[in-house]
């Protein structure tokens, strides 16, 4: 999209500060705000679809959360942290706000922006059997990550789905690396569980199960 | 390691990063427990089915209305901020302004009204010839009539009052002198003796008022006097 600026406006370097764009953009420049709502909406709307599967609730909270920026820019004290840590901990109060109003909010066939299914490639690769249980296992991933409690979530999103590491996903909540740690521990157990992977896993033998 | 152990750090096994030495244990254990191999198997099938999904909305972002819904919202705030400024600015300018013209109309009301005060009230010393023979009427025949309200200039330049019987001389700075226009037959009404004969006549008369607005003293101008004399 054409951003539509008029030519007297100052030019937006790729690599301007957060800052600096920050404070230009709290003093009305259109342009600063728009170089940071482009940096920042791709990860915050990803983390928002991935939590609560609906592309719809992520639209909603990816503008709540920019409008806060709009409203109350002073809410973000640099001193506490990146600038992009302060809008996954925004996202992430909306989120929960969401997941509380609308627990159960499972969509197993998310259509993109346009109406198209996610992967449309994944349909001339394969048989439509192979299909057919690619897709039906891929629904029943989708469906176990997000019956996932919130907290085991949004961990089980950020590290395995975002791919961050713990560092970054404990700056990202804003909570002890150990407790991503164990958070993404029982994370992964609650996901096998649900897709009946432990059946398959013969008893043990050697240690009993704590 | 044992299988706790390996349930909590050994599914990182594939993942870049982290401790050689724990991860070297965990291959070790996984060789030796099925259950735990097993268990990382299904892992491992389990993070496959993680990243595809990963991968469906890697590239998802908010759809472009979302971005011209808050560029819609950043412009109508600052546009309302910068409106909100102006006005305030004008606001003070308009309050700042009023002030100034209300402290320059007082001050030149000021100004005005000691100027007048100036021409029209002198203070008068009334000479002590005047004020040591109160009981002594006015020069010549007394006029008596109503007064007509007109004010004029006094002198103070001669000291010749009469003090209206009943009157005691009052302070010099609290006295001031009026210049009037009356008919004789008024200054009976002061207490004065008047010639009925001319009682209708207009005279000019300077009365002494002192600070309580009565008169206290009355004289005749020069040519009052003089006219009064020839009567």
């Amino acid at each position: 999209m054409k951003a539509g600026f008029k030519p007297g406006e100052m030019q937006i370097e790729s690599n301007e500060r957060e800052d600096a764009l920050l404070k230009r953009s709290a003093k009305g420049d259109e342009r600063a705000f728009t170089e940071l709502y482009r940096r920042h909406q791709p990860p915050l709307f990803r983390f928002a679809v991935r939590m609560t599967g609906s592309s719809w609730a992520a639209e909603e909270i990816v503008q709540d959360v920019f409008m806060m920026l709009v409203r109350e820019p002073k809410k973000y004290d640099a001193r506490r942290g990146t600038l992009g840590a302060f809008l996954y901990g925004v996202a992430r109060n909306r989120i929960m706000k969401h997941l509380e109003r609308t627990p159960r909010d499972v969509s197993l066939d998310e259509k993109g922006e346009a109406g198209q299914e996610a992967h449309p490639q994944l349909h001339e690769q394969m048989t439509p059997a192979r299909w057919a249980e690619l897709r039906e296992r891929r629904g029943q991933v989708r469906a176990a990550v997000l019956e996932l409690p919130p907290e085991f979530r949004e961990t089980v999103v950020l590290c395995e789905l975002e791919e961050m590491s713990y560092d970054e996903a404990a700056h990202a909540l804003d909570c002890p690396v150990g407790t991503i740690r164990s958070r993404l521990h029982r994370g992964r157990a609650l996901l096998l569980a649900k897709l009946e992977m432990l059946r398959e896993v013969p008893k043990r033998a050697n240690v009993g199960r704590g | 390691m044992n299988c706790e152990e390996f349930a909590i750090a050994g599914l990182d096994l594939g993942s870049a990063g982290g401790d050689d030495l724990l991860k070297k244990a965990a291959r070790e254990h996984l060789r030796e427990c099925h259950h735990c191999a097993a268990l990382h198997e299904n892992w491992l099938a389990l993070r496959e089915d993680l990243r595809v999904l990963g991968a469906e909305t890697a590239e998802a972002q908010a759809p472009s209305r979302v971005e011209l819904r808050l560029r819609q919202e950043f412009r109508s705030k600052h546009k309302t901020i910068k409106t909100q400024r102006t006005a305030v600015v004008f606001a003070w300018s308009l309050g700042a302004a009023a002030a100034l013209f209300c402290a320059f109309t007082w001050a030149n009301w000021r100004v005005h009204k000691d100027e007048s005060l100036a021409k029209t009230t002198t203070k008068v010393v009334p000479t002590a010839a005047s004020l040591e023979n109160p009981s002594q009427g006015p020069q010549g025949g007394t006029p008596v009539g109503s007064e007509l309200g007109e004010v004029l200039v006094a002198s103070n330049a001669s000291g010749d009052f009469t003090l209206l019987p009943g009157s005691m001389p009052p302070a010099p700075e609290d006295a001031t002198v009026v210049r009037v226009q009356m008919q004789r037959a008024a200054l009976g009404a002061l207490g004065l003796t008047v010639n009925e004969e001319h009682a209708g006549d207009w005279i000019q008369v300077d009365l002494l008022v002192g600070d309580d607005g009565l008169p206290q003293a009355v004289r005749l101008p020069q040519s009052g006097r003089e006219e009064e004399s020839v009567r």
